[in-house]
């Protein structure tokens, strides 16, 4: 669950001219998720073989500044302030950056809130991996690619690394991958016969990825809501993946057009906040029976704790209806967990009533 | 193909824009496929409709030519047209594109372009004040319009071409995309007079051309098809040697097909008298076991047949026609068989034999183990050839394990599992093996059967949850002490 914590610098210039004062509180519940991007490229060819992801984005109202990963002009802030808000970096295998990128800025991009999106490939450079570590990624060793020679695409060029993954392989979040549809998508996860090993030297070691550990693209989202998502493909984002069609080698199942576009927008939509904005409107709590909180709960007092929660849609505030929000208590420790109940009447609020106990330890 | 799909969307009528049309129409030109009548009527009533004089000499260029391709009926511009037209090229304010714009236009009219000299140094001086690779490219189309008067572009060739950005080595392009790389691609194989490019930029530029295959616009796909039919027909056509479809032949079909075409999927213009193969080598150990091996002709002028008679495995192979030469992967595939198959359980000190049990092949899965801390599992298989991927699986719904089988000296691949090390609780697992490699046409996927084993932690612990609600927690009070009372009436009485 995370508030809304992005200042658009629009609202801020209007904000300040008319309230002044109130630009603070005017700044947390304005929400503006699309803004200024970053793509850096290891060359110019990428902007247009990968041209309707980025057009995509340019639709839905990202400014794109395409820079080569090299350009010694490269920087993220200003005095002080960001120039970006999104940072894509689809440069595989630049072992540095230019400018004043490096993995230290862009995690510091990334602890003050900037979004990232990092596609690799097989020779992904070192300061790639650096950055996956940076957020717990894992890149496997140069050269190696996930293969599995029982579910690859009919196109594949002999090594078996264009894969056929079925939807289902997909992570059960409609509000990352986007809403499921009966497709095939070429290089995504987990299939049980895949491995990560370089093809074209025999396994004399154990390999670094097997089976359904090995992950194609992960994402996270820091404590303070920056998303990062780390795809090992650069070629799951482009033009000729988007439009191609999907056949199985063994097994011959086949779809007209891969579900690669659907999934990679949606990743898109989520990692750069379209999908998955949750503010918190409102949370009350008192007694059993009464209307307004007391000075203090005390033990064996039962309690109605209610929390109003909105998702962020299409631009709009709208009321977010899941039935898995969990209320903790911790001491330490959580020691009390407890599901909330979606409040039917008032159709916007989610609410528990439960039992709040209060005991007292004494720490030294 | 999308470039097709692309041109055709241009036929689609769309609102006021009288430029698809034209993208369309010399897209097919350029492809020399016939155009649907009905297209040609909508789309000259649709250019009827919103041509108007004003309109950006970029648009009247593309409606022109759209109304001359298309063949439609009557005349779309008037005498003030020319005039406006002429007076363009004596405008010291115009940019090298509505100079071309105009020329190309005028040209179309067949009406002659007054006073080329003028023309010609009216570019002059704007290319000195804009001498971006736009402009430049647009000079090169004016200046080849101008005869002997274009004769100026021919000292920016050069200059021009060296600017082009390479791509690994491979591609070769201007700043700008394939919009600015076309233009100048045509500009400059369209002046009278210049060889721009050596063929190895040629072949370069083709390279970066055949990356915008999946171009989307019409205009993007347009573009295209104009630079990779220029190149085509200049005197430095690049020439693709590669293999149709895939370049992997199973053992008992080795015929590999071989394309053999200008970058258009032509024949080659003459059309080389033999295609050889000069030689194809072992990659995994450099071993040349092929040399100097005519191809068969195939079903067509481009299509060339290679018979690869070889033992499954990767191979670099170099390709002969006329002057021209390629190398190219390809591959030779074939069954794998799996020759014998025993599973059994061993003890862990060694103390006694293994006991293995040979495995009917293919394996049905009903071999049932029991084992305990005390015991090794090991599988142990010989196949016909040496695999990448040999893996045996154990699992059960929540946990997969893989072991990676190692093969020994006599070829023979042995998985042991020390059982108390490997699963850490007690259970039922379903055994798997996996063979797969990138050179055998049936992968193997056999389920074995099953082992329970008895280990001295029998429970998992409950799993951790990774997405998904956790357990909830109920907080469980102190109950209350019942003889309290009681308790302290007895201490006060003290």
């Amino acid at each position: 669950m995370w508030l809304v914590s992005d200042v658009s610098p629009y609202f801020d210039k209007m904000f300040s001219k008319l309230f002044g004062l109130f630009l603070i509180f005017a700044a947390i519940t304005t929400s503006h998720a699309q803004g200024p991007t970053l793509v850096l490229l290891d060359n110019q060819v990428i902007k247009e073989t990968h041209s309707i992801f980025f057009r995509s984005l340019q639709e839905r109202g990202y400014t794109l500044t395409f820079k080569i990963a090299d350009d010694s002009s490269l920087v993220l802030s200003k005095y002080g302030e960001y120039l970006y808000k999104n940072l894509i970096i689809f440069a595989p295998s630049a072992e540095e950056f230019g400018g004043s990128l490096n993995v230290e800025t862009i995690t510091e991009f990334i602890d003050d809130g900037g979004n990232v999106l990092v596609a690799g490939s097989s020779v992904t450079g070192d300061v790639l991996r650096e950055l996956a570590s940076e957020c717990g990624f894992e890149v496997d060793e140069e050269g190696a690619y996930v293969i599995d020679h029982l579910n690859f695409d009919v196109t594949d060029e002999g090594q078996h690394t264009k894969l056929v993954i079925p939807s289902d392989n997909l992570i059960n979040a409609p509000v990352i991958v986007g809403i499921k549809k009966r497709c095939g998508t070429l290089t995504v996860p987990r299939n049980c016969t895949a491995y990560s090993y370089n093809p074209d030297q025999p396994i004399k070691e154990y390999p670094h990825a097997v089976g359904k550990d090995t992950v194609l693209i992960a994402g996270l989202q820091a404590r303070n809501n920056a998303r990062v998502i780390f795809s090992g493909s650069l070629s799951f984002f482009s033009d000729e993946f988007f439009t191609s069609s999907v056949q199985r080698s063994h097994g011959g199942e086949s779809v007209p057009v891969a579900g690669n576009q659907d999934v990679a927008t949606a990743i898109s939509q989520w990692v750069f906040k379209e999908h998955g904005q949750l503010r918190v409107k409102s949370v009350k709590h008192h007694k059993v029976g009464e209307t307004k909180p007391p000075q203090a709960y005390t033990i064996m007092e039962d309690v109605v704790y209610t929390i109003e929660i909105d998702i962020l849609d299409d631009g709009k505030w709208k009321p977010f209806n899941a039935n898995d929000i969990q209320l903790e208590f911790v001491r330490i420790d959580p020691f009390i967990r407890t599901t909330l109940q979606r409040n039917l009447q008032e159709n916007t609020k989610q609410s528990s009533k439960y039992r709040m106990c209060m005991e007292f330890i004494s720490l030294k | 193909m999308n470039i097709g799909i692309s041109i055709v969307t241009g036929f689609a009528v769309e609102q006021d824009d009288i430029s698809k049309p034209y993208y369309a129409a010399k897209g097919f030109r350029t492809l020399s496929e016939p155009i649907v009548k009905e297209f040609i009527i909508n789309n000259c009533a649709h250019i009827k409709k919103h041509y108007k004089p004003t309109t950006s000499l970029e648009l009247a260029f593309n409606a022109f030519n759209a109304w001359s391709i298309l063949g439609c009926e009557g005349k779309l511009h008037t005498d003030v047209t020319i005039k406006s037209l002429q007076s363009v090229l004596e405008n010291e304010k115009s940019t090298t594109a509505d100079v071309r714009y105009a020329a190309e236009i005028l040209t179309l009219f067949k009406s002659p372009i007054p006073n080329p000299a003028k023309v010609g140094q009216l570019v002059q001086s704007i290319l000195k004040e804009d001498d971006s690779l736009l402009s430049i490219g647009h000079a090169f189309h004016v200046a080849s319009l101008l005869g002997n008067a274009g004769k100026f572009a021919l000292d920016r060739v050069e200059d021009v071409v060296v600017q082009a950005d390479e791509i690994d080595g491979k591609l070769l392009q201007w700043e700008g995309g394939l919009t600015t790389t076309s233009l100048i691609i045509t500009g400059l194989l369209r002046l009278p007079g210049a060889t721009p490019f050596t063929q190895a930029q040629a072949d370069k530029l083709a390279n970066y051309l055949l990356t915008r295959r999946t171009v989307q616009t019409p205009k993007g796909a347009l573009s295209l098809l104009e630079a990779a039919s220029a190149l085509a027909e200049s005197s430095v056509s690049p020439v693709a040697i590669s293999a149709i479809g895939s370049s992997q032949v199973p053992i008992d079909k080795p015929h590999l097909r071989v394309q053999v075409s200008n970058i258009f999927g032509d024949p080659l213009k003459p059309v080389p008298d033999q295609v050889v193969a000069q030689s194809a080598t072992r990659i995994s150990d450099d071993v040349v076991v092929l040399a100097k091996q005519p191809l068969v002709a195939g079903n067509t002028p481009t299509e060339f047949i290679l018979e690869l008679r070889l033992e499954p495995g990767h191979y670099r192979i170099a390709l002969n026609a006329g002057s021209h030469s390629a190398v190219f992967a390809a591959r030779v595939l074939g069954p794998v068989q799996v020759n014998s198959l025993e599973i059994g359980l061993s003890d862990a000190d060694g103390s006694s034999a293994p006991k293995l049990t040979q495995l009917s092949l293919p394996p049905t899965p009903d071999s049932r183990l029991q084992a305990d801390s005390s015991q090794h599992l090991i599988v142990k298989f010989s196949s016909s050839r040496s695999v990448h991927q040999a893996f045996l699986r154990l699992y059960t719904a929540k946990k997969e394990i893989v072991f990676v089988a190692e093969q020994d000296s006599n070829k023979v691949y042995k998985v042991e599992v020390n059982l108390a090390a490997e699963l850490t609780y007690t259970g039922s697992y379903d055994i798997e093996l996996i063979l797969g490699d990138s050179l055998i046409t049936n992968p193997i996927r056999w389920r074995l059967g099953s082992i329970a084993v008895n280990l001295v932690t029998a429970d998992p612990p409950s799993t951790t949850v990774v997405r998904g609600p956790k357990p909830e927690i109920q907080h469980l009070f102190r109950p209350a002490e019942k003889d309290h009372q009681k308790l302290s009436l007895y201490f006060s009485q003290l």
